[in-house]
């Protein structure tokens, strides 16, 4: 069962089943705990080779036992998301744990990743359970419907779930050739049915340069 | 007398004739009233004698005595601060991490070794902390800073807890703390888990823990 023990940190009370975490991120913890690395994200040898090439690197570690296990990872803010059989897509860097049963695996994002700055590709999560990811700053979770699509900046973009089509915007004028550009030239559309989480907060990109 | 919190990030203290207040030096950020600082050169009670311990023991982050009659707004490097109560027990916390406590607290200096003994000190290099600790003792409040704030966790002798030891920020109570490795062969090639080494603390009391693995 995941729970927020404060906005920055996450308990998860387990009784004898298993959660992958992000490395390290343990706080505290009482009971009896197991960790181990699952090296390529616990997904075997094909998940370790398609994540060294695709350069989206997950290091997780699963944690096993009884008790109450306090996860924290740099004072960020964590969001819970539960999943219903549907798919989350998550920076590798933002997702801090799921149920063990979750399927993890790599996604290709498109020029979406390559504005972020995040690389081509992100991780995908999918099946029945909860998931906790990280957001600089509380994140607002934005809903998308076939009416109304939702524009995002690369750079405030955490994840998104369901039935959604993304696609990449460029708002470049010869304005922004001239170096008069209002910082927003690059942005993500969202269209169909899901769910956005968008962080108070900008990562560097190169969007946010032009 | 006591600590209000204003925000997460800062608290005001008053104070009145004949209360006095120990402070990290430089930590006020705006004061109402009558209020005199001085460096506090002993750092609180004890002497010469505990001064000389302190500056040994590498725990002497510089105090300041706030006397007078007013109130003061303590705060520092945008961490969140905690404030604690403390009713005759013992609060063990870093010296670094101590923002402001009251006058009637008894400072004094701990060896982190003579806890649980050469583990220990392991525990104090793991920790980052050195091998001594801050214990403050009596009736009063303390303010702690923590990276990301904190959150507190009830240690009773059925229920152990494990603290990452560089998320751990205090304890009181009658606990006894003690480092505990998990090491195994992954760990030697570099296939750890990241929590390799853990701080188990037994005995009934309370652990504060931060919200991150950073040190302040």
């Amino acid at each position: 069962m995941f729970r927020l023990q404060s906005s920055k940190v996450l308990a998860v009370e387990m009784t004898g089943d298993a959660v992958k975490a992000k490395n390290g991120s343990m706080v505290a913890y009482d009971g009896e705990m197991a960790f181990r690395k699952l090296s390529g994200g616990g997904e075997g040898i094909r998940g370790m080779v398609t994540r060294r090439l695709t350069g989206e690197q997950m290091t997780m570690m699963e944690v096993k036992g009884q008790g109450t296990c306090w996860f924290a990872d740099r004072a960020a803010e964590i969001n819970l998301v539960s999943l219903q059989g549907d798919r989350l897509y998550v920076e590798a860097s933002n997702l801090l744990a799921a149920d063990a049963s979750l399927r993890t695996g790599t996604g290709f994002t498109g020029m979406r990743g390559a504005s972020q700055g995040n690389g081509l590709f992100t991780t995908t999560v999918e099946g029945h359970g909860q998931a906790a990811i990280m957001s600089d700053g509380p994140a607002v979770v934005l809903r998308v419907s076939a009416r109304y699509p939702l524009t995002v900046d690369p750079g405030a973009y955490v994840a998104h779930q369901g039935d959604l089509r993304q696609s990449f915007q460029s708002g470049v004028t010869f304005r922004t050739a001239l170096g008069e550009g209002g910082g927003e030239a690059f942005q993500i559309r969202f269209e169909g049915e899901g769910l956005v989480y968008v962080q108070p907060s900008e990562r560097n990109t190169i969007a946010g340069d032009v | 007398m006591g600590f209000r919190e204003i925000n997460p990030k800062m608290v005001e203290a008053t104070v009145a004739p004949g209360q006095r207040l120990f402070s990290q030096r430089g930590a006020m950020l705006a004061y109402r009233g009558d209020v005199t600082f001085t460096p506090s050169v002993t750092g609180g009670q004890g002497g010469v004698m505990s001064m000389i311990g302190r500056r040994i023991a590498d725990e002497d982050t510089p105090l300041m005595t706030v006397e007078g009659s007013g109130t003061v707004l303590f705060g520092h490097g945008g961490h969140h601060v905690q404030v604690i109560r403390l009713s005759g027990d013992t609060l063990y916390v870093e010296a670094d991490r101590l923002l402001a406590f009251e006058g009637t607290l008894e400072q004094r200096t701990v060896f982190l070794g003579s806890q649980g003994g050469v583990m220990g000190m392991v525990r104090g290099q793991v920790g980052g902390q050195g091998l001594f600790t801050t214990a403050l003792s009596g009736h009063g409040a303390v303010a702690v800073m923590a990276h990301g704030g904190v959150f507190e966790i009830p240690v009773t002798p059925q229920r152990p807890v494990h603290v990452d030891p560089q998320a751990y920020v205090a304890h009181h109570g009658d606990v006894r703390n003690r480092l505990s490795t998990a090491l195994g062969w992954r760990d030697m090639v570099g296939r750890g888990s990241g929590e390799a080494f853990q701080l188990e603390l037994s005995g009934s009391g309370a652990v504060y823990v931060q919200a991150s693995e950073e040190k302040l």
